[in-house]
């Protein structure tokens, strides 16, 4: 006995509390494993209507007029979060920062010196808003759909189907990104981008990339003209037109990818959340919560990043990019 | 085989057979950073940050394969 109140006293206030909290949760997952607290998780892949406006609302699906999802809710939410953040780090600047305005300044600065990193000086200059918004808005929307309350608070919505009848939770908020609307509404923004500023940049060269017929048109006028050079021409040029070809369907695809890899790390998250909830309440859970924090950093840092990248080799041209790629080997 | 068996095996074999190649992917992302670390550990930072960018890349996989079970198991 007095080993342990030995130890009691040698491990300080932090150390109880830990050992409280350890136990705490112990005896609570074990009694939640005996006493089965939560149910396995309901999944539904698209989001839930609260209200429609001008249509009626059953059992989450809206009947006509223009529904307001969960999702919407949680856009919202994040909206004002980061537009809050940005009002109360701002309200008195000071030349020395503190507090929220230190925090955020250094975010701007780390944000910042990569797009510097990547696109350069003069382009990360005109690519850091759009960086940053992507960026920012995919994080902020992670982490707040990890405060507990989210998908678990609702309305309990009773369904009849035939003799049985399931009592089903519309929860109220939930990640706008586990509904594919969103990622995919970003990965548009993020392709309009992409060809906005390869436009600007190259101008009609840019297309060039995806329409390369020269050595084609090349190769016919050789064999109209009965050159016989033209016919070993002519397979090359095939190929380039092809090949001009798949890179105008990558970028298309790339829209794609760019959702379903969001939606589906979102997604994915939260039924990881729920099922672990439910195979092993709250100390497996917990070690989850943590990899999901990291998701959502690492997917918000993916798909800012990966827009960057893009945008910037769609504004190098071919032998620029050459010049540019050999002058950072040096480095 | 009823529909529902047959559902289930689907969503099994999506991911468990979506898995396989990610994983491999990744194991192979890991060696060549650990490599390059072990040839040059001052150059940790960007090799970090580049691997697990590219592991992103290979996740992806994995999960459009996981969506997929997903939809098996609970939409279908």
């Amino acid at each position: 006995m007095s080993a342990i109140k030995n130890f009691w006293a040698r491990i300080g206030k932090k150390g109880r509390i830990s050992v409280i909290a350890i136990v705490v949760l112990i005896v609570a997952g074990i009694g939640a494993v005996l006493f089965r607290i939560a149910d396995p998780p309901h999944v539904v892949l698209p989001p839930e209507a609260l209200v429609s406006i001008g249509g009626e609302v059953e059992h989450g699906e809206a009947v006509g007029g223009f529904p307001i999802t969960n999702t919407m809710i949680t856009a919202w939410i994040t909206l004002i979060v980061l537009g809050l953040v940005g009002y109360f780090a701002t309200r008195k600047m000071k030349i020395v920062p503190t507090g929220l305005q230190n925090i955020v300044e250094a975010a701007m600065e780390t944000m910042i010196n990569f797009v510097n990193s990547v696109a350069g000086e003069e382009k990360g200059r005109k690519f850091f808003p759009m960086f940053a918004t992507i960026f920012l808005f995919v994080f902020a929307n992670a982490w707040l759909a990890l405060i507990p309350g989210f998908t678990s608070i609702g309305f309990w919505e009773t369904i009849h189907e035939g003799e049985e009848t399931t009592r089903v939770l519309l929860p109220l908020f939930r990640g706008a990104n586990t509904d594919v609307n969103v990622p995919l509404a970003l990965a548009l923004v993020s392709f309009v981008f992409v060809e906005y500023w390869g436009l600007r940049y190259l101008g009609p060269r840019y297309l060039k990339k995806f329409v390369s017929l020269g050595t084609l048109f090349k190769a016919f006028g050789l064999i109209f003209r009965g050159k016989k050079a033209g016919l070993g021409m002519l397979g090359t040029g095939f190929i380039e037109a092809f090949v001009g070809f798949v890179e105008g369907l990558s970028e298309l695809i790339r829209i794609l990818s760019f959702t379903f890899r969001l939606f589906g790390n979102m997604t994915a998250g939260e039924i990881l959340l729920g099922s672990m909830m439910f195979l092993i309440p709250w100390l497996v859970a917990s070690i989850f919560y943590g990899l999901e924090l990291f998701v959502g950093f690492v997917q918000a840092l993916i798909f800012s990043g990966l827009t960057l990248v893009f945008v910037t080799m769609a504004t190098t041209s071919h032998d620029e990019g050459h010049e540019a790629q050999a002058e950072h080997a040096g480095h | 085989m009823d529909f529902d068996s047959a559902r289930m095996i689907g969503a099994a074999l999506a991911i468990g057979a979506g898995a396989l190649g990610p994983g491999l992917g990744i194991g192979i992302l890991g060696m060549g950073a650990m490599q390059a670390l072990g040839r040059n550990p001052e150059a940790r930072g960007p090799i970090m940050t580049n691997m697990i960018l590219a592991i992103a890349f290979a996740e992806a996989v994995a999960i459009y394969a996981l969506i997929v079970a997903i939809l098996l198991v609970f939409v279908a």
